[in-house]
């Protein structure tokens, strides 16, 4: 007794820590929710706030059902069917993730613009003159095709992973009990799955809430625009800051209708042996038009726009300086790499914490950390540097003792950095892991616990191994968003510190998006290269 | 309370370093690094990403061996940057491609005067801050772009003139997040002021052939695409464009006319890419020895050159390409105005309705 007191201690201790420090960030912003209003917070609640929330609305509902639809169909046809190039799309399908959103958005529109591919063949093979209004992209529904192409793996992955493994059983009985397919994905898929597809796309809506590239680009108006726009045009933090917070009220509103949709229902492994779903075979017109409608996802969201980009790096190979790409490359994939690995072990500290503490505020408290995720990475950015600037100056008797010369040591340095990709990126690393956690549920760990093995043991032994699926896939999703992450990277990065993505956006900023194919090729290069890799190693697991 | 989250917080860095040194020692030993004697270094916080600047750094560094140290980023982030840094801030100079942004730093007390006898020289007075915190290095010009085959320069004159009935549905230009456009309507407010200028905007709003998107490059394409007949524009995107690789960009960008506007009246609104010392410098000598250098006629060759921006030393012959645009009549106002008038011109943005 005497040795698992300590030991929960110890867990709930640092899980604690963590939090706090995740949350530390976001605490300014939350407190802007109090202050009073002024003139530009009614002007713009007078001309613009309604529009833009309005638009910001659209945005997340439209991107999310689309996700959804996509993902999910997806993710059923690959769990429970047999078809051509199966095998090859059930891993494929997660690549449109490697392309940043709003290079896939210069991208596209690159494409589809008067100079682009399709207009230029049309009027130079076929001499025939379109109108262009119908190639725009730029526009609401642009943003959300470019959102759902880019975005539905997040949705499709967990989705996937799930049926394929958790639920056979129970789509085993439905079958067995005589339900044809259709009655099987509503009355027991949709149901069962409900858990992975909202915490896909809520990721999503996450994700395309906090995004300011593809909206800014496609001259499309959101919250996060009025975020920007009161605070570097106005110079008006407060109302900024208010305007943050009042998003992320609205996203805590989410987070607790999720909680609430999840219910109490638990669908933890029921069993040892999780068995793969037996597939169903599929011929003739049925196995080809789930093999097309893969296909055409597949080459939407990945062969075209890496194919658009090729044929640029071809267009404009020598004409940019490349010499020290490699060490853009070796930037990008350490800072990634040493932040995704804090994140998860973070993750699985705080992940623990809700199963060793019970109580509502348990099961809350982890979700309030991933808050950080709604908010435009500029405004988190500016949040840490405030704090790392405090932290050095109360520091500054210790750098005196060590007789630096300067004052400034932790925010010069790439721990800034590194800190504020964990605050931002915790909770897409922490949905994985929790979602690992849901999934074994506490029987096995209970089970140990009563045979006398302490938490510590029992996690390295009895957890671990049954989460090594959520933490390779959570580590290389928060690696792969990582990689392409620009606002914190551009803001917080030490002198002369490049990276792949503030190569590209230095290019794409100054609208040369053909110069910055190259280097987009090579984030999207190893973000395929990390997600086969995955792939190869959750194949061997022994099911 | 307070006291506990910072103390949780040391915690978390010192197990975050304890991971991240190895990696980190390197750059980080890198910036600690001028403890010997006289600075052999300036740090730059750059708003400007064009590669033509870093091989101005390179030879620059050859030049005197002083190290550039840079960090690039957007104007606004970085400004905010220095300002948390504060006293301590490591930043000697900051670059930005916007006369009302080097305001706002001037404004927020970032900068320090410096003045010499070479910057004098080579910059003119109206392109330096009456205070001397902050000189301008290079020209752009915010002009008007023309379907040549539905456009005769004739029928333009002013930018007050695109408001007219005759060009409903005919009007391109980017969204009002941008910095160019704001600063443009912010030199209408200096010059006719808020009520001329909010008419403006509006009229422009409804002159509009569609609702903004793009950039700069977008609009000029979408007049090749019959969307529109005219656009206004920056001078070097056409340059750029006139120098694609891409054989369709060629041919767009020469198929558009270029045209100076308000050449009868207040000139055309330039604004500058330009920088200042920063307060706090420890470089302060080695910053002005960089400004020198980015003003002198070879580098302002070079961005003339590279970047088709035009130059902002006299002295310095401007590309064939500029030339073939012709000279023109520049607005005489003060370019701090771009910056007194920011906010004025984002509140007129949405109250007409510009997106």
């Amino acid at each position: 007794m005497q040795r698992s007191l300590k030991n929960i201690n110890v867990w709930t201790f640092s899980a604690v820590i963590i939090m706090a420090l995740l949350f530390l960030p976001n605490l300014t912003i939350v407190g802007g929710i109090f202050t009073p209003t002024n003139e530009n917070w009614a002007h713009m609640k007078e001309h613009v706030l309604w529009s833009f929330v309005s638009t910001s609305l659209i945005l997340v509902v439209a991107t999310a059902a689309l996700t959804i639809s996509i993902g999910l169909s997806l993710a059923w046809l690959i769990a429970q069917y047999q078809f051509p190039l199966r095998n090859f799309l059930k891993w494929a399908l997660i690549l449109p993730l490697s392309i940043p959103p709003f290079i896939g958005a210069y991208t596209y529109h690159g494409i589809v613009n008067y100079t682009g591919v399709i207009q230029t063949t049309l009027r130079e093979r076929f001499g025939m003159e379109v109108n262009p209004s119908y190639f725009d992209i730029m526009n609401l529904p642009g943003a959300i095709f470019i959102y759902t192409i880019f975005l539905y793996p997040y949705v499709y992955t967990i989705t996937r992973i799930f049926l394929s493994q958790q639920s056979a059983s129970l789509i085993e009985t439905s079958r067995v009990l005589g339900k044809g397919p259709w009655r099987t994905f509503f009355h027991v898929v949709l149901p069962i799955s409900r858990v992975s597809i909202i915490g896909g796309a809520s990721l999503v809506v996450l994700e395309v809430l906090n995004d300011y590239g593809v909206v800014k680009y496609y001259g499309i108006q959101t919250f996060t625009t009025a975020i920007f726009q009161t605070w570097f045009g106005l110079g008006d933090i407060e109302t900024s800051i208010k305007l943050a917070a009042s998003l992320m009220g609205f996203v805590i509103l989410v987070l607790m209708i999720e909680k609430l949709l999840r219910g109490r229902r638990q669908y933890s492994y029921s069993t040892t042996k999780v068995r793969p779903l037996p597939l169903i075979q599929l011929t003739g017109w049925k196995a080809a038009s789930v093999t097309g409608f893969g296909l055409v996802i597949m080459s939407l969201g990945f062969f075209i726009p890496v194919i658009q980009l090729i044929d640029w790096t071809i267009l404009t190979f020598g004409t940019i300086p490349m010499e020290e790409f490699m060490v853009y490359v070796k930037n990008s994939v350490m800072v990634a790499g040493i932040a995704a690995t804090v994140i998860i072990v973070f993750a699985l500290i705080v992940g623990n914490f809700g199963r060793l503490v019970h109580g509502k505020m348990a099961k809350l408290l982890p979700r309030l950390s991933i808050l950080g995720y709604s908010i435009p990475g500029a405004v988190i950015a500016v949040a840490v540097v405030t704090a790392f600037i405090g932290l050095d100056r109360t520091l500054a008797p210790v750098y005196q003792a060590l007789e630096f010369d300067t004052t400034l040591v932790l925010s010069v340095s790439l721990i800034m950095l590194i800190s504020a990709y964990i605050i931002r990126f915790f909770a897409i690393g922490f949905n994985s892991i929790e979602s690992g956690y849901d999934k074994i549920g506490t029987n096995f760990r209970d089970a140990s616990r009563l045979l006398g093995m302490g938490i510590t043991k029992t996690f390295f032994k009895v957890d671990m191994p049954m989460l090594k699926g959520a933490i390779i896939s959570g580590f290389i999703i928060v690696f792969i968003d990582i990689l392409k992450e620009i606002p914190l990277t551009l803001i917080l990065r030490p002198f002369n510190f490049d990276t792949l993505s503030t190569k590209v956006f230095q290019y794409a900023s100054d609208e040369k998006i053909m110069e910055a194919s190259q280097a987009s090729l090579l984030i999207i290069g190893i973000s395929a290269l990390s997600i086969i890799v995955f792939y190869k190693f959750i194949e061997k697991e022994p099911k | 309370m307070k006291k506990m989250l910072y103390a949780a917080l040391v915690l978390m860095l010192l197990l975050l370093s304890a991971c991240g040194n190895q990696e980190a020692g390197n750059e980080s030993s890198e910036s600690d690094a001028p403890e010997d004697t006289e600075s052999k270094e300036v740090n730059l916080y750059t708003a400007r990403h064009y590669d033509v600047d870093d091989q101005l750094y390179k030879k620059f560094e050859e030049e005197t061996g002083i190290k550039v140290n840079l960090i690039k980023g957007e104007a606004d982030e970085l400004l905010e940057r220095i300002k948390r840094e504060g006293d301590a801030t490591e930043a000697d100079l900051f670059l930005t491609a916007d006369a009302g942004r080097l305001f706002r730093a001037k404004d927020d007390g970032l900068f320090q005067a410096v003045s010499s006898d070479l910057l004098d020289e080579q910059i003119p007075e109206n392109f330096q801050d009456t205070d001397q915190m902050w000189y301008g290095l290079t020209k752009r010009a915010r002009v008007m772009v023309y379907n040549k085959e539905t456009v005769t320069p004739e029928e333009l004159s002013t930018y007050e003139a695109l408001t007219e009935d005759k060009w409903k549905g005919r009007v391109l230009i980017r969204g009002s997040e941008n910095v160019y456009n704001q600063s443009l309507l912010a030199s209408f407010i200096e010059i006719d002021g808020e009520e001329k200028a909010k008419e403006w905007a509006a009229g422009m709003v409804a002159n509009f052939a569609r609702d903004p998107e793009g950039g700069d490059r977008d609009q000029a394409k979408a007049i090749a695409a019959g969307v529109g007949d005219i656009a206004i524009m920056n001078t070097y995107y056409l340059g750029q464009m006139l120098n694609s690789e891409d054989p369709e960009e060629v041919k767009v960008a020469e198929s558009l006319g270029i045209f100076f506007p308000n050449q009868e009246t207040t000139g055309t609104h330039v604004n500058v890419s330009g920088a200042g010392v920063v307060k706090s410098s420890k470089n302060k000598d080695n910053a002005i020895k960089l400004l020198e250098f980015l003003s002198a006629p070879e580098a302002q060759g070079t961005f003339a050159e590279a970047n088709y921006e035009y130059p902002i030393n006299d002295s310095v012959e401007s590309t064939e390409l500029l030339k073939s645009w012709g000279e023109f009549k520049e607005q005489d106002i003060p370019l701090s105005a771009l910056g007194t008038n920011n906010s004025k011109s984002i509140l007129i943005f949405n109250e007409v309705g510009w997106k």
